[in-house]
């Protein structure tokens, strides 16, 4: 290198450059470029970005929203925002669409950790447990929130009870997202399964059901059941903590191991083995693969989350609902709720943190647009709007929110956790008969277990 | 890594005899050149396609990038600006771009100075425990700055400086390779310059401004282009330290924040071509000189 | 800084013949090193040694956890099978990026070095793509290698092939990275190996010349190993370059499926930042740093014996 540069250099450069006198004085270039140079530096001094200088920035009623919806979802979420923005005038809500699933909550955390979070964000319920204590979030303003209308006696208890943490309100329930039973009609009458109402006949014993199954499978030529949980992070788990809501209740993680009902856990695995027999469901089925074998007509039911609604709205064939079927008792199904946090800052604006409760009571009040979508609004007043009514099939399964099975609370659970991806393999494999029910709910506790020996980092 | 800088050329070489230094020696001028043309366009073609392609899609719309089958030409309705138009009015794209100006302007700014000066201290003055420091320097060439993500983020959490321009420039102005190309630099110069500019009292400083820097101009070209083009396509940690998606450089902004309508390729690709778009324009317009030095900084640093 | 203390006169230890004076202390040396030392000590020494106290504590990313625990985040390290299992896909994913990146650079150099007609076309077919931010290249081949609407998928499909699942594979998701990268960062090495061949006396080609050496031969015996020393520092460098992936694996797999494509940087920031424990990741972080070190003096060194 150095032979190189210098053997260039030197040869050229060998007489004294001569040093100029005295600096240079300020010409109006040098003026004019200094400006520039101070205006695209100027946020280096402050907190601020680059986008404030056109003073388009954030003022005291802008709420900066962070959220995980796109698709169907986004689109809905989006009109919303329009419309409270029109309603209440001055109140700006500027929303930002992260990756679903982890990269959300990641950056959520280290947004909140960093003390100049966003004044809202979506958070599923099921994650609070991994927010709140840490001190990631800051709890809403009852007071405030009533003056803009909501109050406790509008959302379902199994949800506002999630919502709480240390008897503070840190979420505020949006939806009620529940796995719950589609069913193609049309497949459901060719195998004599409807009921004079036109609805699905209730099932209401695990025998009942594989016999449906075995019914809608000769409608169809094909399978009666699509399920598609192979490959997937989720879907076991939420067919699982369904049945076992059922006949057992909810797994405890409050010790330094899980409290679980072993007999209850290994019949849920058993009965859904059963079901993927090849004939009654497909043993191979992925989550894709299972949305358009329903979608197809080669299955009569499917068990799935209601946000797929607005797919098969869009396949055409009469489309029927209920909530996820009681075939072990009471009935329970999982479900996760959206909810609306305030991620922590180090300083609070108190006019943008007022209109931060004001900009989710006026997004709660437009959650008939998001029923749409397929969901259960959580502000009950919603469902007794007229246009609620008339949502079918939503309306059929809409109790389901008050028979919520949430993930169980520990700080490592919720949606898109390794929780839900690490119990879903150990399940997949009891489902599809690799392992035995024993095995897989050993597997199923010695990986819960692994967990709970981790030291809870929020303590 | 001393041993490394002698591979770089030491003059231009002369610009003619080509076929004498081929690789493949003299005398081979006709079919081995057929067949070495026939390779190289080959493997130009493999590696300017998926540029191509990119743009391709970028210049469709979204319904005719998802329709099967896979056409380079869109069938129905030609190419359209309508994804362009989409991500310049609908996304932040624009402002990332500003952000990630201003970043990389400012580590390559700050970086070069900062270095070319501690290059200079290390290679022509003598203090207490120089030999030591300069050693410690040489060794950080080996961190590999990923590996500091976690303390780093906790650092920056205790100064306040998670989510400002601040916290994702300070950290990228550390750059011991730099310094050891640059020091490498200097050694060379005939330091009878600097004395004759002393004996005409200029102090030390202005020796280094006046003298040494204007000298300089190739290898702190070489530098500041090598500098700048790992600023402006960091990713790691810019990615960890901003969160608000109004502070985020383009490689971050493009990767994190997504689109409320789902799945769109078209206008993906046009994000992509656009963020593309400025090093690229540079490359063509001093594609000599950028070659040049990072070549000469690769060899010399890293 | 203060520029009147460095440019007051006498105050360089300079000597006559620019010996720098042996009786030297704190001149103006140390002066001009200063700005570089403060963030070099600030933004690099410190968080190396801050992160070696952090992998000693229960640090969480929501605060707390600060007491020293001992050595409890390095045993859960090693007994930690995704620890073992991020360190393998690391350990392939170098392996199987650093053969391509060096084999295909020197093939498109030694071509290039040909002097055939449209250099300046050459050269940024090859080089374009390393000014590509990394962004840009894992969206371009989320898209070529989308199984359905993705173009390698198509002509594959014509050749009878696939269709591949690519990104979504267990088995394809590690050679789509490594194929994204290989594309991506070949034109670096590209640009090292034609300085590498610029670098060789014309003299050697003149003498085989007269030697009547034919072109193979001459590649075998001159261009080739005068190269070496290249492929030296490209093989040291891409190695540890490789040893480092994380943006376009987080960007085109996330470390899916099934950790297939999670490597050890990977897991860092997902035990740190995902999983708040920023000791645990601290102490990943460090065994892995121990490891690289040991690899770059193993490689230095074997790379000075074969010099010597």
């Amino acid at each position: 290198m150095t032979g190189k540069w210098s053997g260039r250099r030197g040869a050229g450069g060998a007489q004294r450059t001569p040093l100029p006198a005295g600096a240079p004085g300020a010409s109006r270039r040098g003026v004019l470029r200094g400006g520039l140079a101070a205006g695209l530096l100027a946020p280096l001094a402050g907190c601020g970005s680059v986008a404030d200088l056109g003073g388009g920035g954030p003022d005291g009623t802008t709420v900066r929203f962070w959220n995980l919806f796109s698709g169907a979802d986004g689109a809905k979420l989006s009109t919303m925002i329009d419309a409270v923005q029109q309603e209440v005038p001055g109140l700006g809500i500027d929303a930002t669409v992260l990756a679903w699933g982890s990269p959300y909550y990641t950056k959520l955390a280290m947004s909140s950790a960093g003390g100049r979070a966003p004044e809202m964000a979506v958070l599923h319920l099921s994650r609070l447990a991994g927010y709140a204590p840490g001190g990631l979030l800051d709890p809403w303003d009852l007071d405030l929130l009533a003056e803009f209308g909501v109050t406790e006696q509008d959302f379902p208890a199994a949800a506002w009870q999630r919502a709480q943490h240390d008897g503070q309100l840190y979420a505020v329930p949006m939806d009620t997202h529940p796995f719950i039973l589609f069913y193609n009609r049309d497949v459901a009458g060719r195998a004599g399964l409807l009921g004079p109402d036109g609805e699905l006949l209730p099932l209401t014993s695990p025998e009942a059901f594989l016999d449906a199954g075995r019914a809608m499978a000769a409608a169809t030529g094909a399978t009666g059941v699509a399920y598609g949980y192979q490959v997937d992070t989720g879907q076991a788990l939420r067919l699982f903590l369904s049945f076992y809501g059922q006949l057992a209740g909810e797994l405890d993680l409050s010790g330094d191991t899980v409290g679980i009902d072993r007999a209850a856990a290994e019949e849920v695995v058993d009965f859904a083995h059963r079901m993927l027999d090849g004939e009654i469901a497909d043993p191979t089925a992925s989550y894709p693969a299972a949305l358009s074998t329903f979608n197809a007509g080669r299955a009569g039911m499917i068990l799935s989350g209601e946000w797929e609604l607005p797919g098969f709205q869009e396949a055409g064939f009469p489309l029927g609902a209920t909530p996820f079927p009681a075939l072990f008792g009471r009935p329970r199904g999982y479900a996760d709720s959206h909810s609306f946090v305030l991620p922590h800052q180090d300083v609070v604006d108190e006019d943008r943190r007022r209109a931060t409760h004001r900009a989710a009571a006026g997004l709660l009040k437009q959650t008939l647009t998001w029923a749409r979508a397929g969901h259960i609004p959580a502000y009950k007043p919603v469902l007794q709007e007229p246009g609620y009514a008339e949502l079918e099939p939503q309306t059929s399964y809409a109790s389901a929110a008050e028979t919520a099975v949430y993930d169980p609370a520990a700080w490592f659970t919720g949606a898109g956790s390794t929780f839900q991806d690490q119990v879903s393999q150990a399940l997949i494999r009891g489902f599809s008969g690799a392992a035995s029910p024993r095995a897989a709910v050993d597997d199923v506790v010695e990986r819960i277990d692994a967990m709970l020996r981790i030291p809870d980092p929020e303590a | 890594m001393a041993t490394t800088t002698t591979s770089v050329p030491r003059r231009r070489r002369p610009a003619r005899p080509d076929a004498q230094r081929s690789a493949l020696g003299p005398g081979h001028r006709t079919l081995p050149r057929a067949l070495g043309f026939a390779a190289l366009l080959a493997l130009a073609a493999l590696w300017l396609l998926p540029l191509l392609w990119g743009l391709v899609t970028a210049l469709k719309s979204e319904a005719q990038a998802a329709s099967l089958p896979v056409r380079w030409f869109p069938q129905a309705g030609g190419f359209t600006l309508d994804s362009f138009r989409t991500v310049l009015t609908s996304s932040n794209l624009p402002l990332w771009l500003l952000n990630s100006v201003l970043v990389a302007v400012v580590v390559t700014a700050v970086t070069v100075l900062i270095s070319a000066m501690a290059a200079y201290g290390f290679s022509r003055t003598v203090f207490r425990g120089r030999e030591w420091l300069y050693a410690l320097t040489i060794a950080a060439i080996m961190v590999p700055p990923q590996i500091l993500i976690v303390p780093l983020f906790r650092q920056m959490l205790s100064l306040g400086l998670v989510d400002t321009y601040w916290g994702i420039i300070l950290p990228q102005l550390v750059a011991p390779a730099m310094v050891f190309v640059l020091k490498g630099f200097f050694d060379g110069i005939p330091v009878e310059l600097e004395e004759a500019a002393r004996m005409d009292g200029a102090g030390a400083f202005r020796v280094f401004w006046q003298i040494v820097m204007p000298l300089s101009r190739s290898v702190l070209a070489a530098v500041s282009i090598f500098v700048f083009i790992s600023a402006w396509n960091n990713f790691l940690w810019p990615f960890i330290v901003v969160n608000d998606p109004d502070l985020m450089t383009m490689p971050v902004g493009l990767a994190t924040v997504k689109n409320a309508f789902g799945v769109t390729f078209a206008a993906d690709m046009a994000g992509a071509t656009i963020a593309a778009l400025p090093l690229l324009v540079i490359f063509m317009l001093f594609q000599r000189q950028i070659i040049r030095g990072v070549a000469t900084t690769g060899l010399g640093g890293q | 800084m203060s520029t009147a203390e460095l440019s007051r006169p006498g105050t360089a230890p300079t000597g006559a013949r620019g010996r720098p004076s042996r009786r030297a202390g704190l001149g103006s040396g140390f002066w001009f090193t200063a700005p570089f030392l403060v963030v070099f000590a600030g933004f690099l020494l410190w968080p190396v040694v801050y992160g070696v106290y952090l992998a000693f504590t229960g640090a969480s990313l929501s605060g707390g956890g600060e007491g020293l625990i001992g050595f409890g985040n390095f045993g859960e390290a090693l007994s930690d099978p995704l620890v073992w299992r991020t360190l393998l896909n690391t350990a392939v994913f170098t392996v199987a990026s650093t053969v391509p990146l060096v084999v295909l650079p020197l093939v498109m150099a030694l071509l290039v070095h040909l002097s055939l007609p449209g250099q300046w076309l050459w050269r940024l077919a090859f080089f374009a793509p390393y000014l590509l931010p990394v962004t840009v290249v894992s969206l371009l081949w989320v898209w070529i290698l989308q199984p359905e609407l993705g173009l390698l998928n198509d002509w594959l499909g014509a050749v009878g092939i696939g269709p591949v699942a690519w990104v979504q594979g267990e088995g394809s998701a590690m050679w789509s990275v490594v194929i994204a990268t290989v594309w991506w960062t070949s034109g670096f090495n590209f640009l090292l190996y034609l300085a590498g061949l610029q670098n060789i006396p014309g003299y050697l080609y003149e003498a085989a010349a007269l030697d009547g050496s034919g072109g193979w031969r001459t590649l075998r015996s001159i261009t080739l190993p005068m190269l070496g020393r290249t492929t030296g520092i490209i093989v040291v460098l891409q190695v540890l370059a490789s040893l480092k992936v994380f943006d376009q694996i987080y960007q085109m797999t996330s470390g899916g499926p099934d950790n297939a494509t999670r490597s050890i940087l990977l897991y860092v920031y997902d035990q740190g930042f995902s999983n708040y424990r920023l000791g645990y990741a601290s102490a990943i972080a460090n065994i892995f740093f121990l490891l690289v070190i040991v690899l770059s003096v193993a490689q230095l060194r074997l790379f000075n014996r074969r010099e010597a």
